[in-house]
Order: C-alpha cells, then sequence, then structure tokens
C-alpha cells in the first residue's frame, strides 16, 4: 500500500488500486470510536450519456438515473431493504448522489464487519424489476416536490442555468416527474453494468483499522468482475461564456435569497489544488467576516449573516457561488463587483492576505476532527484526482503573487451572474 | 470520557472535559435563565448584541481579524430551548497548540476573548452602542420573520407553539416582532446586568489540555473574577405537569407544493427510567429506516419521502413529521394512527426492540466522537441535576422491556395534530 502522509497534522492516509482497477484509501484514527466507510462510483447527475464499453453502444439516459439506481440499490430479491437491515446493526447509513459521483455509506462505533459485508453485498448484486422500480417512482416523486419547495434549492438551479447554456450540471439530480417515468429496469442494469465496474469505483474508510487487515476483508467481499475499458463520457462542448447574467422568481420567502457566481472559464488546472486554496483565500478577503465589504453590508442591514461562498469545479463545469439573504441583492452584487475591482487595481494588502491565510489553514486542519468529514473528503477529492492532504502540504506554495493572478483569471466582471429568489 | 466540574463560585460552574481525539480544543459558555414571554425577545437580542463588540475590542469585524489571527478560531453564538429554560450558547473552537505550525499561547488567547465578549460588552453612555442595538433589532426582526422559509422547521415550530401554548415551551426561541419596540439601548443594558446577576453560568472546556493551567486560565480572568456569587435562577428540567386534554388539530394554508404533517404526542412518564423506555418507543415507531412509520408510510404506501419521529426527552414529547402528497392526507394520518395502535397492543417484535437499543447504543457511544455534542451532553445533566454516564445510560436502554413500551404505549396520547397544505 501506498503511504501519504502530513507531517503538519500528523495524519497519514494509505492508497491500494487493486487489480480489479478499484481505489481504497484507510486513514487510520487510533483514538476515535467511530469508524466511516464510504463506497463511490464516479457516476453522477452529469453522466448522461456515454458509451458503454464492452459493446460500443451509445447510451442516452433520462435525468435522474444515477440518483434513482441509488435508491434502488437497497433492494434486495428476498424483499428485505438493505438500509434497514444496516440500521437493525445498530449502525447509520445513508447514501447521496451528486453531480460527479454516488456514494454508500456507514458510520458505526461496532459491527463494522457485519456492516462491512452487508454494504458490499448490495452494492454489488443489483435487483431491479418493474414493480419495484414503478413503487420507487411515487418516492422519488414526493422528493423531487419537497425539492421544489425548497427555495435555496431554486436559487442554485436558476445560478446554474445563468452560468451554463448546456452544461449537464443544468439537470436536477433527482430528475423530474417526468423524466423519472422512463426510467426502466433495463435503463439501471445499462448504467449499474458501465458505472459500477469496481475500476470506475473508489472506497474511503476511516478509523481506528490496522490497513493491511482492513485491505484484506475489503479484497475478500469483493465479487469478480471482468476488466471492462475506459468509459466514454459525452458532454456538450465548454462554452467560453455565460448564459445570462441574471434570473430571478417569485417564492414564500420572507427575505428575498441571492446566488452570485462567477464562471471560471479556464477551469479545473494542474495546480487545482493552490488555486482553490488561493480562491478560499480571496473570497474570505473579498465577503468573509472581517472584510469590509461584509462590514459595510452588515452595519447597513443589508446583510444579516455572512454570505456562504464556495468554489465548485469537476473537469466539466466550474464556478465560484457566494449565496445569502439580503433585501437588496443588486447592492451586495455592486459591493463584492467593487470589492474585487479594487483588489485587482491595488493589489492585496499583505496584513490582510496572512491573516486570511492563517484562517484558512485552521479551517483545513479542522476538517480532520471527524470521521465523515475525512472519508468523504477523500472520496470527493480523490474522484478529481487529488490527493486531500496537498491541501495542507501546498499551503505555502501559495503566495500573495500566485493569488493575485488567480485574482484576475477567475473574478472577471463579464463572467458574473446572479440568481434571486424574492418574497410573493 | 474524563469529566470533572467545580463549581468555582456559588452559580458559576467550570466543566471539563479531557479528550485527546480532536485537533481543536472547544470552549463554551451557557448561560441559562426560566423561558418567559416577558423576556424571551431580550435574552435573544442581547445574544447577539454581545458579539458585536466589547471595551477591548470595540467592533464586529475586529474581533473577526482577532480570530482569522488566531488560526481561524471560530466563535459562534445562539439561543435555545432546554426544557423550560431560555439558554444563550458562546461557542470558541481553536487549533490545538499541537498543529500549529508556529508556537503561540492560543489557549490563553481564546479563554480571554470569549469572556470578554460576553462579560464585557461596550457601553456607551450607561447602555450597549445604539448603532449595535439598532442593527440586531433589524436582523433580529428578520430573522423571527424568516420562519416561514423552511416549510418543515416552520411545519415543526408551529406544531410545538399549539401543543404548548400559554406555556414557556410554546415560546419561539428567537421572540416576538412587537417586543422590540421597548426596547432601548439602556433598558436592555439594565436588564443584561440582571441576567448576568442572576442567570445560571456554566463554562465547558474541551481539548487535551492540561487541567491545572484550565482552571488557572478561568479563574485569573478579570472578567471572572468581577461575577458575583448567586442562587442561579433557572427550571430543573425533567419535571413536567401534563393536563391531558382533547387533541387539536391545525391547518395552515401557505403556497407550498408538499403537505407538511406534524403530530405532537405527549408521553406521561411515571418515573426516571421512563425515559429510557420512552427513547426504544420512539426508536421503534420512527426511529430509522426500520421504523414502523418508515416503513409503513414511506415504504409500504409510497405515502412520503420523509417519515419518522424525534423524542424531546426534556419535554416528554414525541413529533411525528411527514412530508406528503397534500391529497393523500387522510391516508396518511391514519397509516400513523394504525401504528401508534399497534404500539399500545404490542404488536412489535423482539427484534425490533432490540434494533431499536442497538440504534440508541449507538447513538450514545457515539457522543464521545463529537466535541460538541460531548459537551450538550454534559449541559443537559447539569441542567437535569443529575450525572448519568454514558455507560449508565446505555445499561438503562438496555434493561427496557417490551411491556414497559406498551405501558408507555397506552400511556401516550396525540395532544396535536398540525398540517401545513395549499
Amino acid at each position: 500500500m501506498q503511504l501519504i502522509e502530513s507531517l503538519k497534522i500528523k495524519e497519514k492516509a494509505y492508497i491500494e488500486k487493486l487489480d480489479n482497477g478499484m481505489t481504497v484509501i484507510i486513514i487510520p484514527k487510533p483514538n476515535l470510536d467511530k469508524k466511516y466507510i464510504i463506497w463511490g462510483t464516479n457516476f453522477g447527475s452529469i453522466d448522461n450519456r456515454f458509451i458503454m464499453p464492452k459493446t460500443n453502444e451509445e447510451v442516452f439516459i433520462p435525468d435522474g438515473v444515477a440518483h434513482f439506481l441509488e435508491h434502488k440499490l437497497f433492494e434486495q430479491p428476498d424483499g428485505t431493504n438493505s438500509l434497514d437491515t444496516l440500521m437493525a446493526l445498530g449502525l447509520d447509513a445513508n447514501a447521496y448522489t451528486t453531480n460527479d459521483h454516488t456514494a454508500y455509506l456507514f458510520e458505526c462505533t461496532n459491527n463494522f464487519y457485519e456492516g462491512l459485508d452487508e454494504l458490499m453485498d448490495y452494492v454489488q448484486h443489483p435487483y431491479f424489476t418493474d414493480e419495484n422500480v414503478e413503487k420507487e417512482k411515487g418516492i422519488i416523486g414526493q422528493e423531487i416536490k419537497m425539492y421544489d419547495d425548497e427555495p435555496s434549492w431554486r436559487l442554485y438551479m436558476n445560478a446554474m442555468d445563468c452560468m451554463y447554456k448546456e452544461n449537464p450540471i443544468k439537470i436536477d439530480i433527482a430528475g423530474s416527474v417526468e423524466s423519472i417515468s422512463k426510467i426502466t429496469p433495463d435503463i439501471l442494469y445499462k448504467c449499474y453494468n458501465t458505472f459500477y465496474n469496481p475500476s470506475n469505483m473508489i472506497m474511503a474508510v476511516c478509523g481506528a483499522f490496522e490497513p493491511e487487515e482492513l485491505l484484506k476483508e475489503i479484497k475478500k467481499r469483493l465479487v469478480p468482475k471482468e476488466e471492462q475499458g475506459k468509459i466514454e463520457r459525452i458532454y456538450p462542448a465548454k462554452e467560453k461564456e455565460i448564459n445570462k447574467p441574471y434570473k430571478e422568481i417569485a417564492m414564500e420567502v420572507s427575505t428575498p435569497i441571492f446566488a452570485i457566481g462567477y464562471k471560471d472559464i479556464e477551469g479545473m488546472t494542474a495546480d487545482i489544488v493552490k488555486k482553490h486554496i488561493a480562491i478560499e483565500i480571496l473570497l474570505n478577503m473579498i465577503i468573509g467576516k472581517s472584510s469590509k465589504t461584509y462590514k459595510e453590508l452588515y452595519e447597513s442591514g443589508d446583510l444579516l449573516s455572512k454570505p456562504d461562498a464556495d468554489y465548485e469545479f469537476s473537469k466539466e463545469y466550474a464556478h465560484i457561488l457566494i449565496s445569502g439573504k439580503s433585501n437588496n441583492p443588486i447592492k451586495i452584487k455592486e459591493s463584492i463587483e467593487n470589492a474585487v475591482e479594487e483588489y485587482i487595481k491595488n493589489g492585496l494588502d499583505e496584513e490582510q492576505f496572512n491573516r486570511s491565510r492563517k484562517k484558512i489553514y485552521g479551517d483545513y486542519v479542522v476538517e480532520y476532527n471527524n470521521v465523515g468529514d475525512i472519508a468523504r473528503m477523500f472520496l470527493a477529492d480523490r474522484m478529481k484526482g487529488i490527493n486531500s492532504f496537498d491541501y495542507i502540504e501546498k499551503f505555502n506554495e501559495v503566495t500573495k503573487e500566485f493569488t493575485e493572478e488567480v485574482l484576475k483569471n477567475v473574478f472577471k466582471k463579464e463572467n458574473m451572474i446572479m440568481s434571486v429568489v424574492k418574497g410573493n | 470520557m474524563q469529566y470533572t466540574k467545580n463549581e468555582i463560585k456559588k452559580g458559576v460552574t467550570l466543566h471539563y472535559i479531557n479528550t485527546n481525539k480532536f485537533k481543536t480544543n472547544l470552549y463554551a459558555v451557557f448561560l441559562a435563565v426560566p423561558l418567559d414571554r416577558k423576556n424571551v425577545t431580550k435574552n435573544a437580542l442581547v445574544t447577539a448584541i454581545l458579539r458585536r463588540g466589547t471595551n477591548n475590542i470595540k467592533s464586529q469585524d475586529l474581533i473577526n481579524m482577532k480570530l482569522e489571527e488566531m488560526y481561524g478560531a471560530s466563535f459562534d453564538c445562539g439561543i435555545e430551548k432546554t426544557g423550560d429554560n431560555h439558554v444563550m450558547k458562546f461557542y470558541l473552537e481553536a487549533v490545538n497548540e499541537e498543529f500549529l505550525p508556529e508556537k503561540e499561547e492560543l489557549t490563553k488567547k481564546c479563554i480571554n476573548l470569549l469572556f470578554d465578549i460576553i462579560f464585557n460588552p461596550l457601553i456607551e453612555n450607561n447602555g450597549f452602542k445604539k448603532e449595535y442595538v439598532d442593527g440586531e433589532k433589524e436582523h433580529l426582526k428578520q430573522i423571527i420573520e424568516s420562519k416561514i422559509d423552511n416549510k418543515r422547521a416552520y411545519s415543526l415550530e408551529r406544531c410545538i407553539e399549539e401543543m404548548f401554548k400559554d406555556k414557556p415551551y410554546g415560546l419561539y426561541r428567537y421572540g416576538y416582532v412587537e417586543d422590540l419596540e421597548t426596547l432601548t439601548p439602556q433598558n436592555l443594558y439594565e436588564y443584561y446586568i440582571d441576567l448576568i446577576n442572576r442567570g445560571k453560568i456554566d463554562i465547558f472546556v474541551s481539548g487535551e489540555i492540561e487541567k491545572g493551567s484550565i482552571e488557572n486560565l478561568v479563574k485569573e480572568n478579570e472578567e471572572i473574577k468581577k461575577l458575583k456569587e448567586r442562587i442561579a435562577d433557572y427550571k430543573i428540567i425533567g419535571v413536567n405537569e401534563k393536563n391531558i386534554e382533547e387533541t387539536k388539530t391545525i391547518e395552515e394554508h401557505m403556497q407550498v407544493g408538499q403537505g407538511n404533517l406534524v403530530i405532537g404526542l405527549n408521553v406521561n412518564k411515571k418515573d426516571q427510567n421512563s425515559k429510557f423506555v420512552a427513547s426504544v418507543y420512539n426508536a421503534i415507531l420512527g426511529g430509522g429506516a426500520n421504523s414502523k412509520l418508515f416503513q409503513n408510510v414511506r415504504e409500504k404506501e409510497s405515502l412520503a419521502y420523509t417519515a419518522g419521529s424525534t423524542y424531546k426527552k426534556q419535554k416528554d414529547t414525541i413529533f411525528i413529521r411527514c412530508g406528503i402528497e397534500i391529497a393523500n392526507y387522510e391516508k396518511a394520518l391514519n397509516t400513523i394512527k394504525k401504528q401508534l395502535e399497534d404500539m399500545k397492543q404490542g404488536n412489535f417484535t423482539d427484534e425490533d426492540i432490540e434494533n431499536s437499543k442497538k440504534l440508541i447504543t449507538e447513538s450514545i457511544v457515539g457522543i464521545s466522537s463529537e466535541q460538541d455534542a460531548e459537551i450538550t451532553y454534559c449541559y443537559s445533566q447539569e441542567l437535569a441535576n443529575e450525572f448519568i454516564t454514558l455507560e449508565e445510560y446505555i445499561e438503562g436502554v438496555n434493561k427496557v422491556s417490551k411491556e414497559e413500551i406498551i405501558d408507555l404505549a397506552n400511556n401516550t396520547l396525540i395532544d396535536t395534530i398540525y398540517f401545513l397544505r395549499d
């Protein structure tokens, strides 16, 4: 097993690429009672068109299949549901689907290996029938309605619409009532056989484990599967500009909510970790708690609390989103625009930059408090080809000059968008 | 968990949790007073004003700069209802000195900053700074009004309000907009002084720090030295009087696509052990994916995406919550009632009981893996005036018998049915 280490925070991780192509990451945490395992496939809502490696058949699937498959995988031929079985062991089990991956997980203190039996059994044994697929449509239909009533979700989807003309990130993860009505067992099996091949999967485990021993236990439970070639995924061409600068809808909210975005045209570069750190430092300087802009907006009553600010990226999309609540979203956007312009014009203030760096460093260290946060982070980063420790280890390479470059390249006025949900 | 507590002054207690499981140390101060209509808005407002500035660090952005310098230490405050108490909570979390790139006395800085924010607010003209009071009033107004934004949370809040109408626990923790008008920098400051003098103060430190040094840092702090001894004014939790009335049904209309159904149940507690029985009862009814509600309302009938229940130990109540298709209201309600009836009849298996006990045990064992959960656990014991270790708690849960569950089911009644629809 390959050992990677962060001496600064005294953490280690062991990584093994198995013969069948699956990657296993083990992060030992000898002091903790909790254990966390997450098994993910690189298949998310954006993967709606692909070529099956074995047959060379091009497949176009309805929106929401990855998420639907996630729900259905729990169902067993004997009528039991694996989620129930895991819960019956006293484990906290769950699954989720994102834009670029689907993951199955549980957290526990006891019965880890019993849980591993069940997890590795159900993920490797799909069981889809006409009847059980039909039944799920009712449950997922309710889930979709729940999201439709969620102003923050609509806000996010509209922000994506502003940013991209044609990009699968615009697809609702759960699909629509209409799109899921087209899902059949055949579609689910095609996707399963393509994306749930070990070569497309990563497992991350965190807790008090002896790595070699755990690896042996994992290997024992793997069903032998044929090696499959690379999955070719077909996405629309990358766009050089935004779709539209503004979108607004009305819903039942007391205070308008907003999402301000910068589309990052350049996207994932070779030094993506450094770029990501730089963006986080910049966001803290632009609209973080100690920023001049936040202070002014808070004092004028235009902001209630610090907006959330994130950089979301994969090979297919990259953007910054700053979202919050305000009675005056336009003013927030202008203030951010002005702050960025000022930093570009005058350069970054040395003292403020160093302070922000310290804060972001602290934030990264705190991530290592919780087994779930650690395992999820290693999985999500690895899906993008990133070693999570790089956020700590490469920290010192993020200089003021480098950060200023990122500022100029990413925070461009012409790539700015805003989505607003107003009250009725 | 290595836990010790020490009353450093009458009514002011220092709790210390020694743990090496985290990269951070967590410092917390809780100030508790009885919930009451007269003061509920004031408590919320004072909490918000305190974070704005101290006599040493006069504004929030300066506080935030200081926090960033301390490797992104994070300060947070909030207000909660715990039983019939209104608790103002202040937290500071910072990286343990061991993991800093350079050596620094971070612990001392944290303790001093936290106490400075709570006990040494910026004062001008015998009152809080007017600008801060006005700003926070506006913010609080928005927070109170934004109650409707999250329909799920709103529905639960409304059900609690109806269930505890005219009782302390029915109060909204952020207070009421109509109170704000009468509050001035001066009368609020006067109220704050009273609050600090009579409230129950609990200080928590969790992390890997030498105990003696912590005690010294706290005791030697100027703000702590200034605190008066007090007979703390708070309500011991776990003592609830219940008058069983008829079931109330409330229906409210809003522009929603999904209906939110919340049912409040009253658990009639017999003795101290009832809390263990009730938690097992709740786990079987709606605790997880194996529960009757999840299985029958969601899985078998496909009526809902969310279906479950939560047990609020401090108030001996259980809340059932479902997000359902509006047209399915009757059907969902009947399915839920059927599950309650099944509980009364003992229509559940030994396996259900065992699974539920495991579920609860897991969550109790897990408490020590989260720094704030551990503090919250110790604090709820403190307010209940008892101390049950995590092990004793698990033992209590494991002793629960089927007969006790059936008996409790027959002493559990629907108090309020709340439905939010279009």
